[in-house]
């Protein structure tokens, strides 16, 4: 069997899956709606979405700068910061940061995904705790995410209420209020036993060295915020020059996720202090005593040559997209490797190197261009896959690295 | 040294028939160009309207269509996109003899758009040939399926002969030939001076004042093609001309219109590489567009027609009836 044939066996089991039409129809409907009303309510983010695409494009084509200057931002701060080209150098990074027979928080993170860090880290023997509510579903399910910024998407409630109720040993219903609830409770704990905390960021800016790490649940607050240990590992192209530029990101991207304003904004610049005492400053007050901030480029600045491919690192991982996708709203994330759609086929064509698979996506695009019309940064998803396509049909897609 | 292989054949077979026999479904020079019979189309005119292949072929393609989509659904189903021409062979389906009982029998009601577009620019006293059989394919979906210097070559080949043939103006009637001869070919051909317009366009500018009156009242919703809509804009034109229609009520969907309009699933070539899921996307598509409670869908490409029409059947929806935007005007204007 081809790797095309598997594809298209597992995108056409999906496209059969009532649960997951049935889970996609709820949220297509919801997201819509909620962010029709934010748009509706702070219609300056339509301008403001103009000013990020200048912003991204401008970073992308310096993000070596960029995080070399964050790099000595973060260090200034009294934060560890590294610059890793491959995974290997990432894992390498985090392992000895890590060692073996840890309690690990993780808030959610593509670039973690990206790499499959949660399992490397389980397989080296420590223990390792989703907070995010849906990815927390996902491990235990045991399901890939399918979705960037609510990865079980694909799950309806009911299936959340089973699978809850063989982890706790008690019938719960499928009540939404009652299975958020029993997550806090079963979560509750592993933020002070945790011996790290780790998450990723939506933007990063580089003046400063500020990470900006969006969230409604507060599990990263806590993640980030309990043990005495926070590693960051964050794609280069989060980079923009300054905090203004930042919070310009932030604001377009968590209203283009659907939300007027997220409950949380976290702000992190270095590890937690203390000048109280006779104004001699200490670290690890109540926060970590250590924060590591990783920049993972991974094909990203090499990506960010291609005149028309470079667009897929603008992306601010809203998800808006995928809604308005109709393949996704009846496969969810089987449309994608990492990522997912128009993205997801650059992903895997360029950083991931998984020429098969990119091809099989390229081809699921149906060229539509709905999605471009929702994405707050015009990302066109079908010039992408067409581009996709024609670098396969040519040969032009590099060899997997090492 | 490319990797042609990881093309889906399901689309290496369109993209021969495009290079080799100038149409998309492969069939004898002249076959598609039988509806104009009868129409007294003049070949030599600055203005030429641009049928395409897409309603010349419209039944071909669908009875390729249902054959694609059964052997889909069949047991060796998975490999199926990757190798159409083997498992013709294999399953001793003979595509090409299917096609040619299909001919004998004539597209006529398929061409029907075609035939309604001719006349409805007859009565707006627009002067235009037709190539007939010498009118070209426009060549888009190698562009799509990732063949672009193929492309390229062909739309220098397809500017060529419309530049031999002392043409200015087009008239294009289908969505992505349009963009194709607009937009794509501008790209691959230096000093392109040929001036394109969309069917509906043409029609928009020239309807005012024009008594339009559908032959019953009649509520109708209306289907962007993506295409038309995302890839040219044309959101406003459509809709002005159903709007200027007497007897006409258009009611659409809260969201999915205009340029939020959901595709029919039928697009760059993904109904051949995805037979059945392309259907069922069919199936949605149809299903947003009855909620509307519309008696009748209009549309305005070929692809959109024939995949609507496959979801009503779908749906068991047989009230409902699916037509061209250049039909719904020849009605009103009772050509």
């Amino acid at each position: 069997m081809s790797v095309f044939s598997d594809y298209k066996n597992e995108l056409m089991d999906a496209a059969h899956n009532e649960r997951i039409r049935l889970a996609l129809s709820r949220a297509i409907k919801s997201y819509r709606a909620n962010t029709n009303e934010a748009l509706r309510k702070f219609p300056h983010t339509i301008k403001l979405a103009e000013e990020v695409r200048e912003i991204k494009s401008r970073a992308i084509g310096e993000m070596e700068k960029l995080a070399q200057q964050a790099c000595e931002a973060f260090e200034f701060n009294k934060g560890k910061a590294y610059i890793a080209r491959t995974t290997a150098d990432v894992l390498s990074i985090i392992d000895k940061l890590v060692g073996t027979g840890k309690l690990i928080v993780k808030g959610k993170s593509m670039t973690c995904e990206e790499i499959d860090l949660r399992e490397h880290l389980e397989h080296r023997g420590n223990e390792v705790f989703e907070t995010d509510l849906g990815e927390f579903i996902c491990q235990k399910l045991p399901s890939r995410p399918m979705h960037i910024l609510s990865p079980a998407i694909h799950v309806p409630k009911e299936d959340v209420a089973r699978l809850f109720s063989r982890i706790t040993g008690e019938e719960l219903p499928a009540d939404i209020s009652i299975l958020v609830d029993t997550a806090r409770k079963l979560l509750r704990e592993k933020y002070f036993q945790a011996d790290i905390g780790m998450s990723g960021a939506n933007v990063v800016a580089a003046d400063t060295g500020t990470l900006f790490i969006i969230e409604n649940e507060g599990n990263v607050r806590l993640s980030t915020g309990a043990p005495r240990v926070h590693i960051a590992l964050v794609g280069m192209e989060k980079l923009v020059p300054t905090l203004m530029d930042a919070y310009k990101v932030a604001e377009v991207t968590w209203r283009y996720a659907n939300y007027t304003v997220p409950s949380y904004v976290s702000l992190v610049s270095g590890p937690s202090k203390t000048g109280d005492i006779e104004k001699v400053t200490t670290y690890g007050a109540h926060g970590p005593k250590e924060l590591h901030v990783i920049f993972f480029d991974g094909g990203r600045t090499e990506l960010a040559k291609h005149p028309i491919l470079r667009q897929a690192l603008f992306c601010l991982r809203c998800g808006g997209c995928l809604y308005e996708c109709p393949v996704y709203a009846v496969t969810a994330g089987h449309f994608g490797d990492k990522y997912f759609a128009g993205c997801g086929t650059v992903w895997a064509a360029t950083i991931s190197h998984k020429t098969e698979k990119a091809a099989a996506l390229a081809y699921t695009c149906l060229t539509c261009g709905r999605c471009k019309v929702r994405c707050p940064m015009q990302i066109d998803s079908p010039a992408m896959c067409v581009e996709v396509r024609k670098m396969i049909a040519e040969g032009y897609i590099p060899p997997p690295e090492d | 040294m490319g990797n042609k292989e990881l093309i889906p054949p399901g689309l290496t077979y369109l993209a021969d028939n495009i290079t080799s026999k100038h149409n998309l479904l492969g069939t004898g020079k002249g076959a598609g160009a039988r509806w104009a019979k009868g129409l007294n189309l003049p070949r030599e005119s600055e203005t030429i309207f641009f049928a395409g292949c897409g309603y010349q072929y419209a039944s071909e393609l669908e009875s390729l269509m249902s054959l694609i989509r059964r052997i889909d659904r069949s047991a060796v189903s998975t490999e199926m996109a990757m190798s159409v021409a083997s498992f013709q062979k294999r399953l001793g389906i003979d595509a090409a003899g299917i096609y040619r009982r299909v001919m004998s029998r004539g597209g006529e009601e398929d061409a029907q758009p075609l035939v309604s577009a001719v006349k409805v620019l007859n009565k707006l006293g627009i002067k235009f040939g037709y190539l007939a059989d010498d009118e070209p394919c426009c060549g888009g979906l190698l562009h799509y399926i990732g063949l672009q210097s193929e492309f390229a070559k062909h739309a220098q080949d397809v500017y060529g002969q419309l530049k031999a043939r002392k043409v200015k103006q087009i008239i294009s009637i289908v969505p992505s030939c349009t963009y194709t001869l607009r937009n794509l070919m501008t790209q691959s051909v230096n000093g392109h001076d040929l001036e394109v317009k969309h069917f509906c366009q043409v029609v928009a500018e020239n309807i005012s004042g024009r008594e339009l009156s559908f032959p019953r009242q009649v509520k109708v919703t209306y289907h962007d093609p993506c295409q038309l809509v995302r890839y040219l804009g044309l959101v406003e034109p459509p809709r002005q001309i159903l709007k200027a229609i007497k007897g006409i009520k258009l009611i659409e969907a809260d969201w999915t219109k205009g340029e939020w309009a959901t595709c029919c699933g039928g697009g760059g070539g993904f109904e051949a590489v995805f037979p059945e899921l392309s259907q069922i996307l069919a199936v949605n598509r149809a299903k947003e567009l009855v909620d509307t409670g519309a008696e009748l869908i209009v549309t305005h490409c070929p692809g959109c027609i024939m995949q609507l029409k496959t979801g009503l059947k779908e749906l068991k929806v047989n009230n409902i009836q699916v037509l061209d935007l250049a039909q719904v005007v020849a009605m009103a204007m009772g050509v």
